[in-house]
Order: structure tokens, then sequence, then C-alpha cells
């Protein structure tokens, strides 16, 4: 362990809440298991060295980013800074339920507990510390058959020179319909790990965001983890720009027959920023399907790290499943590494993995210049439509609005780096 | 004064040569069809012209109205009054038809010394334009031709011309797949633009376009350059007798070739 982690865990073990067995569990994972180096397959091309002897203030100035208002979206807004949620937990439509995990009612703890590590597997090392120390978060419920027209957007932010773990909990039940934003950002120095848990019910339908958009000096690990039950539907977005460190390990369990998901991630990297983003679907019953793409561009001495892995377990017969990952590269010092894992243990499937290292479509170069456009004006245009191809996909459009301003801007940044 | 004027015109793709000495002469206002057999080179001349990468020029000159273009690059090109619409359309997804379209308009604009136009008048030109090829205006939206139908692609290359409006337009096949009302909208759409100082070239195997779109001019051309000239009533021929008496192959051994 390093420093950091055992002045952390100290502090931690003092806590004694409702979810203390489950976090007692962890710990002794936590302990068997060795702090990551490059030598640790899942942290071959990131480093957290720089998390060994880091430290981080354990009470905050109060001052960070505020969170945007979002044109039009409307949603339910749940805003924990430094680990700690600020919003009181008002009026909400009926059959949906949110609590806050350092305030849970008895009567729902029990179901909370199931949840908690009940679909994030135990490999992530930086997910069993979130299990020891994230005392902050939500519960999110909602009930059988109710559809939830309104977002829930859950904002973490975090003041200079904090750290803070945070987890998200979220139960639909069968029939059920729900939208979840998981909103990270801010540049300022400062370590987050935000992990998030969903159980999708039978024939529920999750669309789910996560904004992952900490930059500059903001450290952020993290997580999301899907149970998907017979006949559920997820649709997921990942957004992520790069900071001095970031990690996100995404996974989905197809653990009822008839599942779907479908999975977008797109980063734009800038500077000497990382993005490393980790993604395992498990087919582990029949007839599911999975449909990943994964698009980068990545500008300076930026680098981009993608392991996208498929697990078609022997019982998952008649899988679908298809992953793709493209990166741009804007310069010769940016890194892209990226490699699909595929391990099928079935034999009536369909798997197919690309992973390319893309180059502007040259024909598309010529159509824009034969109408007047320059070449390199093509080229911008050609980029961003790489990317916002993914934007336009986005089930909610007004996220899709709000995100395409701020996108342009980043990508004429990483173009004026260039 | 000449349009458009190409003078023996040589150009070779990966070392196969596809032009071979190619004369074309075009006055303001003059509409000239191009016909003749698959393989024939047409493409090539309006690649060649706009001036696609791969193409290489090895003689010849190809001015439009007074500027040389084969030592221009393809924007250049476009920007000195050139337009090519394609035989096939190139799809865009991530782009949308309206920003495509707003930065050629002003790209164009900004070469003449013309300031960008606002969105709002932008837009009422797109939309406009957009009626005009019996697009729905969702059309404008959508990525550039994602997803389009054949005939709603060539019907958007249309709609660019409009915009754009400029001085020599070649139309590459802009009536293949299309049914009768669509054939009607794109030969409107040439036809309200026809004027004493705009020219076209209407590359086009089916005499049909030329009911609507008269020609002043018929053009056969085949293995790379021109074999024939004539009036409107050449495309009748044409279209009655193929092209073999012209080729000088048998019949029978166009369908060997084509087999
Ligand atoms: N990129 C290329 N590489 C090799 N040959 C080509 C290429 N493009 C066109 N050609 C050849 O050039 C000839 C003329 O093609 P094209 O101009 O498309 O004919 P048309 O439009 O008259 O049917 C054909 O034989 C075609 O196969
Ligand atoms: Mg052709």
């Amino acid at each position: 362990m390093s420093t950091w982690l055992a002045n952390a865990v100290d502090r931690g073990g003092a806590t004694n809440d409702w979810l203390s067995p489950k976090r007692q569990q962890s710990l002794e994972l936590l302990q068997q298991s060795r702090w990551p180096t490059r030598k640790t397959e899942a942290w071959k091309y990131t480093s957290v060295n720089m998390l060994v002897d880091a430290t981080f203030a354990e009470t905050s100035d109060g001052i960070f980013d505020a969170p945007e208002l979002i044109d039009n979206l409307d949603s339910i807004d749940l805003l924990l800074v430094d680990g700690v949620l600020r919003s009181d937990i008002g009026d909400l439509p009926s059959g949906l339920s949110i609590y806050s995990i350092a305030d849970t009612p008895i009567e729902q703890r029990e179901w909370a507990a199931e949840v908690f590590t009940g679909a994030k597997p135990s490999k992530h090392y930086f997910g069993l510390v979130n299990d020891v120390l994230a005392t902050a978060g939500v519960l999110i419920d909602v009930a059988e058959g109710v559809k939830v027209d309104r977002p829930i957007r859950v904002i973490c932010r975090q003041s200079n020179g904090c750290e803070s773990h945070t987890r998200i909990l979220m139960r639909l039940g069968s029939n059920a319909e729900a939208v979840i934003i998981e909103d990270f950002a801010g540049e300022v120095k400062s370590f987050n790990t935000g992990f998030s848990e969903y159980i999708v019910g039978e024939s529920a339908t999750l669309e789910h965001y996560r904004i992952a958009m900490n930059t500059g000096e903001a450290i952020s690990i993290g997580g999301c983890h899907f149970n998907l039950n017979y006949r559920s539907a997820l649709n997921s977005t990942v957004v992520g720009l790069g900071s001095s460190l970031s990690r996100l390990d995404i996974d989905v369990n197809h653990i009822g027959e008839y599942a779907t998901a479908k999975l977008n991630a797109f980063y734009l990297l800038n500077g000497s920023e990382t993005f490393d983003l980790h993604s395992s679907i498990e087919h582990i019953a029949a007839n599911g399907t999975s449909e990943e793409n994964v698009r980068g561009i990545v500008a300076d001495s930026s680098r981009a790290v993608f392991n996208g892995r498929i697990h078609i377990h022997r019982n998952a017969q008649k899988t679908l499943a298809e992953l793709n990952n493209r990166n741009l590269l804007l310069s010769r010092n940016a890194e892209i590494y990226t490699k699909p894992e595929l391990e099928i243990y079935a034999d009536d499937v369909r798997c197919a993995h690309g992973a390319t290292i893309a180059e502007i479509d040259k024909e598309a170069l010529y159509y824009l210049q034969s109408r007047g456009m320059s070449k390199a004006q093509a080229q911008i245009m050609l980029s961003f439509g790489f990317i916002n191809e993914l934007v336009d996909q986005m089930p909610n459009q007004n996220l899709a609005a709000w995100l395409r301003p701020h996108l342009r801007r980043r990508f004429a940044e990483m173009e004026s780096t260039q | 004064m000449s349009m458009l004027s190409i003078k023996n015109l040589h150009a070779s793709v990966e070392d196969k040569t596809i032009l071979n000495g190619l004369d074309l002469d075009i006055k303001p206002g003059e509409v000239h069809a191009i016909m003749g057999p698959n393989g024939a080179g047409k493409s090539t001349l309006g690649y060649v012209v706009s001036g696609r990468e791969g193409y290489n020029v090895e003689q010849g000159t190809a001015v439009l109205d007074g500027v040389e273009l084969l030592e221009l690059d393809a924007e250049e090109r476009a920007r000195a009054g050139l337009f090519l619409a394609f035989q096939y359309p190139v799809e865009i997804p991530g782009v949308s038809n309206m920003e495509f379209m707003k930065a050629s308009v002003d790209a164009q604009r900004e070469a003449r010394g013309e300031a960008a136009l606002s969105s709002r008048d932008f837009l009422t030109m797109a939309k406009e334009a957009c009626s005009k090829v019996q697009l729905p205006l969702a059309f404008l939206k959508r990525g550039v031709n994602e997803g389009f139908s054949g005939g709603e692609k060539k019907r958007n290359e249309i709609m660019q011309m409009l915009l754009l409006e400029p001085k020599l337009c070649i139309l590459d096949e802009s009536d293949s797949g299309l049914d009768i009302d669509a054939l009607q909208v794109v030969a409107d759409g040439v036809n309200s633009l026809r004027s004493d100082d705009r020219s076209f070239i209407v590359i086009t195997h089916y005499q049909r376009l030329l009911d609507y779109i008269k020609p002043d001019f018929v053009h056969v051309l085949s293995e790379g350059k021109i074999i024939k000239t004539g009036g409107a009533e050449l495309a009748h021929e044409l279209e009655a007798q193929g092209y073999a008496w012209l080729t000088g192959d048998s019949a029978e051994n166009t369908a060997e070739t084509s087999a």
C-alpha cells in the first residue's frame, strides 16, 4: 500500500456505518492486493505513482467549479462537493426514491447493501479503495414499471487540494425507465474516486451518461458497473477529457438473457493529459447483444489508453458482440494504446472487433474542398464530425446541445497546439 | 471568350491513361451533354477538372473564365466558380448538411472578399434551396448525405449548386437512379440556374434528362476523348443505336467486353 492509502484507510477505518461489514471485506481484499505499478496488467500504460506519497486536505476551502446549468434539461440535481452531499433531496416524481448514503433509512439498507459490490467486480484496486472510503453518495430506487421522465444528474465537484470518494447505487425495478447523468468536472488539484453500480431489472431501460470531464490537475479514478437482467436495455455514453490522471473502468454484466447494451465513448485529449478507459463486457447469459463504439482524438503529447474486453461465457449462446475503437492522432508526440481482448467460450456467437488509428477520409476531404473549403478547414470539420457522430447518437439531445460547444472549444484548443 | 476551354487533355490514374487528348470548348450560357459507354472517362473528366488527388495530368490545359485550373488546389477551383455534382456523393456522418453548406458558401464568399453570412440569412437561403429541390427541411440538420437514398443524394447535390451559384456546373449522372418526379426536380434546379453567364456539362446515359434540360451540344466520349459532336438530335440517335457504330466495335464485341 502507498503512504497515501495507508493514511486514508486509517481515517476511513474510523467510520462506522451500515456498510461497515462490506467495507471490511473490501479492506481485506485491498490488503491482499498490491499497489498497482506498471507491471500490473490493468495499469500497464498508466502510472499511479503520483498518488504514492500524495497528500490531500481532509476539509475543503469550499471553493469549487460551480456546475453549469444545462438548458432545457430539467434534471433532478444532486450536488456532491468534496464527498459531501450538498443538495436537499426535495420532492421527487412518484416511484422514484433517492437517499443519501450517509443518511440511509434502516428499511432501505438491505437492498442497498446488495447493490454495493453487486455489480462492481473486486478486481478494481481503486474500486476497493472506494468501497472502504466512500461514505458519500446516493441511493436511487426506481419502482417497478415507473418511467422517470426527468434525468437524474449527480454532480461531483472538488475544491482545491481535496480528496473525495463517492458512490452511486441505483436499482431499477422491472419495466422501469430512467436517465442518469454522472457529471464529473473541475480542473483544480484534487483527487476523486467515483464508482457507480446499477442493477437494471427485467425489461427495464437505463440511459446512462458519464461526463468524465476532469482536466488539469484533477485526478479522477472511477468506474461504472451494470448488471443487466432479462430483456433489460442499457444505453451508455462516456464523454472523456483527460487530466494528469483520469481512469475509468466500465463493466457490463449480461446476467439475464436478451439483454442489450449500447456503449458509446469518446475522448478529446490535449497537453500532457491521460485518459485511460477499460471496458469489460461479460456475456454470461444467452441471446444478449453488446455494441461498443469508442473514439478518440489525441493531440499534443497526450495519451489515450483503451482496453476493451469481451468475455462470452459458455452458456451465452447467440450472443452478438461488437467492439470498435478508432483514434485520430493530431500530433506525433501523442500516444495511443489500444487493445481488444476477446475470450469466447460459446460456439454459436457473433463477435466483431476492431481497433484502428484512423485517418481522415480522403474522399470526404476532396468532397469538402470541391465546395470551396480549404484543406485545413475541411480536416477540422471532418475530425470534429468523427466525434460529433457519437454526440448525435446521444439519446438526450438537450445534453448533446450543451456538450457540443464545449467539445468545439476543446477541439479548437487542440488544433491550436499543433 | 470561352467559359471553359479544355485543350489536348491527357490524364492518368495509377499509371493507366484514362483521358487521351480531350478537347472541349464551352461558351457562357451553353449546355453541353456528354454521353458515352461505361468506363469511357466521363467521371474522370469531372475529377481531373475539379482537382481530385491521384489524377495525374500529363498534358493539356483547362481554363475556366480566364483562370488556368490545372495548377490550382480543389478548393481554389471551386472558388473560381467550378462545381461538380458527384456521381456518388460522399456520406459524412457527424457533419450536418447545414454546417457543411454554410462553411462552403462562406469559404467562397471570403475568397471573393465578402463577409460571412449571418446564420439567420443563411438559414433563409438554405430553406429556400431545400424546398426548391423538394427535400424536407429536416435534411438540413442531418449528417451530410448520411443515410440519404440515391435520389435524395442527387437532390442534395443540386441544393449545393443552387447555394453556391457556380459559373460552370458539371453534373455527373445526376439523373441515374431517379424516378420521373425526381428527374423533374433535378432538371428544374438546373434550369432555374441557367443564364447567359453560366454553363453546364451534363454527363448522362439517358436522353430522357435532355428532354428536360435542353443541350446546345451533345458529345460522345469514348476511350478518353470526344469522338463525335452534334446537336440535341445526336442523343436520340445514341439512345436508339448505342455507341458501337461510333466506337467501331461490333455489337458482339461490346457484349463480350461488358460481360
Ligand atoms: N482510381 C482508379 N484506379 C484505376 N482505374 C481507375 C480509377 N478510377 C477510374 N479508373 C478507370 O478509368 C476508366 C474511366 O472511369 P470513369 O471515368 O469512372 O468512367 P465513366 O464515368 O465514363 O464510366 C475506367 O476504366 C475505370 O476503371
Ligand atoms: Mg462515371
